[in-house]
């Protein structure tokens, strides 16, 4: 839990003081993130040269911090005895309130996050309902599914700011935000319009707060596969769809009519990354990368072992696959460097370890992993 | 300072990459850009290899190159370091 403490200010007055200005490192309103001691707050609440009121504000204060550190003691408790009776693998973070999802509007230009949008779930914009309403979603699969609270698993803020820049074909993870372009209208249509990319700019800020991989060569490959992976799992998941019948496509609702035109049907395929119909068609076998490659190209790699691993296994991609793909990047220490052979072997480890029961899962991940040349 | 080949690499769509059927790239006469442009080019190209962000993902890099004494001499940056006059002069399009 993400402390934000009450803003106090000293108020030994003298006679003739008027009311003051916020002092030197104060903030006016809010939050000013000022620490000050329970026993000063409780001092002051009982100082008789102040007013009443002031001497209340104090008194009021020390309540809150009390009553904020008990929340606090009493959720470590039950995350603590929650994670001692969960199976390995999930997190205990029921106690803890849903994040907060705000959106702001960048009204075309580049400062963020932009305007704030005031009940953006009910907002005539297209692109403030969606981005609103599909993060809201991530926080749903995440927390439903893996028992992740929000990206950091403390109940972070989401912030995502729209109409970002002008016919700006990007969306993007900032390290600490979403961003999305409305397209130029002829290659990309607005980029709120896929599911699968808002949960993949979401899976950034996971991949960030746990394994951190890199965003140069075979890390950064890895890192756009577990954005590409979990954005499908999560379009898979709304759609309530099997491995068998979802699509695997990336992008597929962001093409534009001059992409649509030229037979491009997604941004990449999972199930064939080397695809003609895909705006950038990727390496299928390891053999075939090279140190240097933008993580998109070598993201392919990947992202064709978990379609495998996952079409192997069966069922919906996030029963299984899905549960030992999360607990490969999020359960280990963090590895900026890691390699795409460490990796993989880590899965199949996950996956004996997940399912000791059924040795056919371990299987399907093996011979995934294979398929691609690792 | 010359003419500037600039490229908009990267991105969520992979502008740029190996087998991409998408490209971005344009060019722009340095004396077209602002002295506190030209200066922040200039500052660009004399700090040297660019180290990957810290954080963040699916940005765009820009790969900028201009002519020198020793031949072709090229950056790449990330765009949040690119003037926007810069960052404007590409167009992307299929290829």
């Amino acid at each position: 839990m993400r402390k934000c403490t009450i803003q106090t200010r000293r108020t030994a007055r003298r006679a003739g003081d008027t009311e003051e200005a916020p002092r030197r490192g104060e903030q006016r309103g809010g939050c000013g993130c000022f620490i000050v001691p329970q026993k000063v707050l409780e001092r002051f609440a009982k100082d008789k040269k102040l007013s009443a009121k002031e001497r209340q504000h104090f008194a009021d204060a020390v309540k809150i911090e009390r009553e904020w550190r008990r929340a606090r003691e009493a959720n470590a408790q039950l995350a603590h005895l929650t994670a001692s009776a969960l199976p390995t693998g999930l997190t205990a973070s029921a106690a803890a309130a849903a994040p907060a999802v705000l959106v702001f509007n960048c009204g075309h230009g580049t400062t963020l996050p932009g305007v704030p949008i005031a009940n953006p779930g009910s907002s005539s914009d297209g692109a403030a309902k969606r981005a609103f309403a599909e993060t809201t979603q991530v926080v749903k699969f995440y927390q439903s599914l893996f028992g992740r609270n929000s990206l950091d698993n403390a109940g972070m803020t989401l912030i995502s700011s729209i109409h970002y820049g002008v016919k700006y074909n990007n969306a993007g993870w900032t390290g600490s935000q979403m961003k999305y372009g409305d397209g130029d209208g002829n290659i990309f249509i607005d980029f709120t319009k896929s599911t699968d990319v808002i949960g993949h700019e979401l899976t950034h800020g996971v991949t960030q707060f746990t394994a951190g991989f890199g965003y140069s060569n075979q890390a950064g490959g890895l890192n756009e596969s577990m954005s590409d992976v979990f954005g499908s799992m999560f379009r898979q998941w709304r759609a309530k769809q099997t491995v068998q019948s979802a699509d695997w496509l990336i992008g597929k609702e962001i093409m534009g009519p001059g992409a649509k035109a030229r037979g491009f049907t997604c941004l990449r395929d999972m199930a064939d990354p080397a695809a003609s119909h895909c705006l950038a068609p990727q390496p299928t076998k390891f053999s075939q990368y090279q140190n240097g490659m933008d993580p998109h190209d070598s993201s392919g790699i990947p992202n064709l072992a978990f379609y495998k691993a996952a079409m192997g296994v069966g069922g919906k991609s996030w029963e299984k696959t899905g549960q030992i793909w999360y607990q490969a990047l999020t359960g280990f220490a963090p590895s900026p460097n890691m390699k795409m052979k460490a990796f993989a072997d880590r899965t199949r480890e996950v996956a004996k370890t997940l399912y000791p029961a059924t040795p056919a899962i371990a299987s399907a991940v093996d011979q995934a992993w294979k398929g691609v040349g690792l | 300072m010359g003419i500037l080949y600039v490229e908009k690499l990267g991105g969520l769509a992979g502008f740029g990459g190996t087998r991409a059927r998408i490209r971005s790239r344009g060019q722009i006469d340095s004396a077209a850009l602002s002295a506190t442009d030209q200066k922040a080019i200039d500052l660009l190209f004399e700090a040297g290899p660019h180290p990957t962000p810290s954080r963040g993902a699916d940005y765009f890099r820009f790969r900028i190159s201009r002519a020198a004494a020793s031949g072709t001499e090229s950056i790449e940056v990330p765009e949040s370091s690119v003037p926007a006059a810069l960052a404007s002069c590409v167009k992307d399009e299929f290829v």
